[in-house]
């Protein structure tokens, strides 16, 4: 499936081929930080398929739980968290952040992994108070 | 309650007093693109009682549907959103992103906001597989890594 996106400020934009039969929540601890989220939600580009339209993102170096370091791209103008990939040459698949594809709402996640630093409220979200909006508060 | 939190590099740490009445799920559209998933948890502290321990945050305004600006701050070297909080001169409340704060697994919300812009599956969590770790996935994929 053919996406695009960008970031909140529109300095970051890209667009890529995905494989949507594999759409990943993950509930591990990097996740949770980095996104400042209970879990982020991840789709896989296609090996070269991934290309920066505008903007140069700013890379951070993590070492994952494989021990590899991963790239962790963001927009230095406005936070907004846009894939992570491989260190090196070569053609890369993307992890592309859901929250930054405009065709997100058409993503269904097919599997959860880091299960185990899950929150435990996350599977019963149906049973929080509802509000179509507000409450009138910033957010 | 008293909480404390940091990034992922951990040049920025802050400490804050939360009020638990006020831990939110919030669905709209710009926290899903900001925090780059299906929606964000913020709690909010008590007036004037965040304090940034270390490191200077980089910050992003933008206009709320309220009308409000509001000043988002995140880590300039690993992108992590800490908190946001209103512009300009006044007690401040921050609205303190979850995923930053060491306390978040004792959060539980109490409201979800901006529904109508909620992504559908979110309330079926439970019915889409789960794994405790990762694992290497089918298609072509072999290693997967956050
Ligand atoms: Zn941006
Ligand atoms: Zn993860
Ligand atoms: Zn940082
Ligand atoms: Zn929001």
């Amino acid at each position: 499936m053919k996406v695009d996106g960008g970031c909140h400020c529109g300095h970051l934009t890209y667009e890529a081929e995905i494989d949507e039969s594999i759409v990943t929540v993950c509930h591990c601890t990097d996740c949770q930080n980095l996104a400042g989220t209970p879990f982020r939600v991840t789709a896989h580009s296609f090996e070269g398929s991934f290309t920066l339209l505008t903007g140069k993102p700013k890379e951070y170096v993590k070492t994952g739980g494989s021990g590899n370091p991963r790239i962790q791209a963001f927009c230095a103008e406005c936070g907004s968290q846009i894939y992570s990939t491989s260190v090196g040459e070569g053609p890369k698949v993307y992890n592309l952040r859901v929250g930054t594809i405009r065709q997100r709402d058409s993503l269904v996640p097919t599997r959860q992994i880091w299960a185990r630093s899950a929150h435990h409220w996350i599977d019963n979200l149906s049973s929080v108070p509802m509000y179509q909006e507000g409450p009138p508060q910033p957010r | 309650m008293k909480i404390d939190g940091a990034c992922h590099c951990g040049d920025l740490t802050y400490e804050a007093e939360l009020n638990l009445e006020q831990v939110l799920v919030c669905h709209c559209t710009d926290c899903q693109a900001m925090s780059a998933t299906a929606f964000r948890v913020v709690a909010r502290s008590k007036p004037d009682t965040l304090t940034l321990l270390t490191g200077n945050p980089s910050t992003y305004s933008k206009i709320g549907t309220s009308g409000a600006e509001r000043v988002l701050s995140f880590c300039p070297r690993c992108g992590t959103n800490v908190f946001s909080t209103t512009a300009g001169d006044g007690p401040k409340v921050h609205s303190i992103r979850t995923g930053s704060i060491r306390q978040r697994a004792e959060l539980v919300p109490v409201a979800q906001m901006w529904t109508r812009s909620g992504q559908p599956w979110v309330d079926s969590l439970s019915s889409i597989p789960k794994l405790e770790e990762a694992y290497g996935p089918p298609g072509g994929i072999t290693t997967y890594d956050r």
